[in-house]
């Protein structure tokens, strides 16, 4: 059973305009896939689609087995997945401590069990912790991207997909935030990661999908599509 | 002087507790409700009713006996409040359910048109069944206690009812605003009202969201509408004599700032209490059209909106 199985799946925000046109994906319980592809490709739209955040016309998405095409966007973080926005993916008028301490909240009820959510957070992205108090809204890029992932991962989801963590980020700050995303891996979560920076996604990942015109067109491991002249080809239309 | 400012505070503790809901319901719906303005005339004139209900069973020994002196009213009235404020609340809840919830789809400019007719239809519903005659909670008459002589600035008198809306508006605040600041509910709130996608994500539900703040704006324009028929009077034109001091303490705060609505509301009723001291009374609606007008020229984020840097990268 895949962690996350997307089958043929057709989404768009109007009706009768698909962006994603049958696109599928699956992804194995602890792998790191991710997902490229030229702008307009549907990337975006296929894991927004997924977190419920997309109306879908056709096909279906399931999340360990259980059949979520149709669910609620704010009833997933509660069924094991999570997602991280591109951008404004943080309660910018809320504190560092008060975004992470309301995603605890949400998830779970007694106040000791948020505590203990919180605490391995915390060690995980010290640097929240020292800005726990500093309004969301006037962290940098990178601190605000460690934020929303650490938001993302207070509800210990099963699956956690990302929409281009990297952008906006210097070069510096995107390692950063991959070996982050590497550690959260490591803790046994399953990550979907659209990315456009191709070089660092493909670093991390262990599989690769490229999306063109909202269908898949390559997949296959992140080793073999680092050297592959297919993408280049895919990117500009040659293919 | 000092009067100015006590007529100004008094006047700004109705307007802030009707901008507080207006701001919420503003920030977490996305569209300006010209409708908030009737909810402060409904809770006003459900409370007369409540209370007209309290003496018709009998709970009302009459006359002073019942008050708690030196206030106009005792029990009947608080246990009144609270039910116009659930019913307010109720009221807010059906409108919502019935008009705008089926047109939220339809963008901003059509929910801001329906509350227009909302707020008209509501009106005079109000006029149908209270009639046009104001109104009074009680036909004592009460004095205002010197508490300040004239001598220092001018003096203060004020009645001992409005000492009490006073003193009750300060309370509502503070309570109102350790229940955004530390409940989850509160905080749930606050992040719908920031980034609503973002708040589904995160796995809260909107549509409670939504529900809360109707709720807890309609039973605040409850007390707000109690609070102006205390110290004025009620008539039916309560609300849409509200509603632009309402607005422009809402924009002078900036949307979706409860702190915002509060300042907002006791500039404006500043604003208005010195222009009716010094220009005349029959300007006194145009003292928050200035403050609104300005506000919108300079600053139209509010005191405490985003000045529209928020999404600013490395």
């Amino acid at each position: 059973m895949n962690a996350l199985a997307i089958d043929r799946l057709e989404a768009g925000y109007e009706p009768g305009l698909p962006i994603v046109r049958g696109a599928s994906l699956a992804v194995a319980a602890g792998e790191i896939v991710a997902v490229l592809g030229p702008n307009g490709a549907g990337k975006s739209t296929l894991v927004k689609a997924a977190a419920g955040l997309v109306p879908v016309s056709g096909g279906s998405v399931r999340l360990n087995g259980r059949d979520i095409t149709h669910a609620a966007a704010h009833r997933l973080v509660h069924e094991g997945l999570a997602f991280v926005p591109q951008t404004d993916n943080v309660f910018a008028r809320l504190t560092v401590a008060e975004n992470l301490e309301l995603a605890a909240a949400i998830v779970v009820r007694a106040r000791s069990d948020r505590e203990a959510r919180l605490a391995p957070l915390y060690a995980m992205f010290p640097d929240l912790e020292r800005q726990r108090r500093l309004s969301a809204g006037r962290l940098s890029g990178g601190q605000r991207q460690m934020l929303a992932v650490a938001r993302a991962l207070i509800a210990r989801p099963s699956v956690l997909m990302l929409d281009e963590p990297s952008a906006g980020l210097s070069p510096k700050l995107v390692g950063q935030v991959f070996d982050k995303l590497a550690e959260v891996r490591a803790s046994g979560v399953t990550l979907v990661l659209v990315e456009q920076n191709v070089k660092a996604a493909l670093a991390l990942a262990d599989r690769g999908v490229v999306l063109v015109e909202g269908r898949e067109r390559l997949v296959a491991p992140a080793a073999e599509l680092r050297g592959d002249a297919r993408i280049a080809d895919l990117y500009l239309g040659r293919a | 002087m000092l009067q100015i400012i006590a007529d100004g505070l008094i006047i700004g503790s109705i307007v802030s507790l009707g901008a507080i809901g207006l701001t919420l319901t503003f920030s977490i719906l996305r569209f300006a409700n010209f409708g908030h303005g009737e909810l402060l005339a409904w809770g006003a004139y459900l409370a007369f009713s409540a209370l007209a209900a309290f003496a018709a069973l009998g709970w009302n020994a009459g006359g002073s006996a019942a008050t708690f002196a030196p206030l106009s009213f005792g029990w009947p009235l608080v246990a009144a409040v609270l039910v116009a404020a659930l019913l307010t609340a109720l009221l807010a809840l059906a409108l919502d359910t019935l008009l705008f919830k089926r047109l939220r789809l339809h963008g901003s400019i059509t929910l801001v048109i329906a509350s227009f007719g909302a707020a008209l239809a509501v009106r005079n519903l109000l006029l149908f069944f209270y009639g046009g005659i104001p109104r009074y909670y009680s036909s004592d008459l009460q004095i205002a206690i010197a508490i300040v002589p004239r001598s220092v600035a001018g003096g203060l008198r004020i009645t001992p009812d409005q000492l009490f809306v006073l003193g009750l508006t300060a309370v509502t605040v503070l309570a109102l605003h350790l229940f955004l600041r530390r409940s989850v509910l509160g905080r749930a709130m606050r992040a719908t009202a920031d980034n609503r996608e973002l708040a589904r994500v995160a796995g809260i539900d909107p549509e409670r969201m939504l529900r809360v703040a109707w709720l807890l704006g309609g039973a605040l324009a409850a007390m707000a509408g109690v609070f102006a028929g205390l110290t004025v009077q009620l008539r039916p034109t309560l609300g849409l004599d509200l509603l632009l001091p309402l607005f422009a303490a809402v924009i002078l705060g900036g949307i979706g700032s409860v702190g915002g609505a509060v300042v907002g509301g006791l500039v404006v009723g500043l604003a208005e209490s010195a222009a009716v001291a010094t220009i005349g009374a029959e300007w006194r609606a145009a003292a928050a059209f200035v403050v609104l007008t300005v506000m919108l020229l300079l600053r139209p984020n509010g005191l405490f909106g985003d000045s529209g840097n928020r999404g600013g990268r490395a």
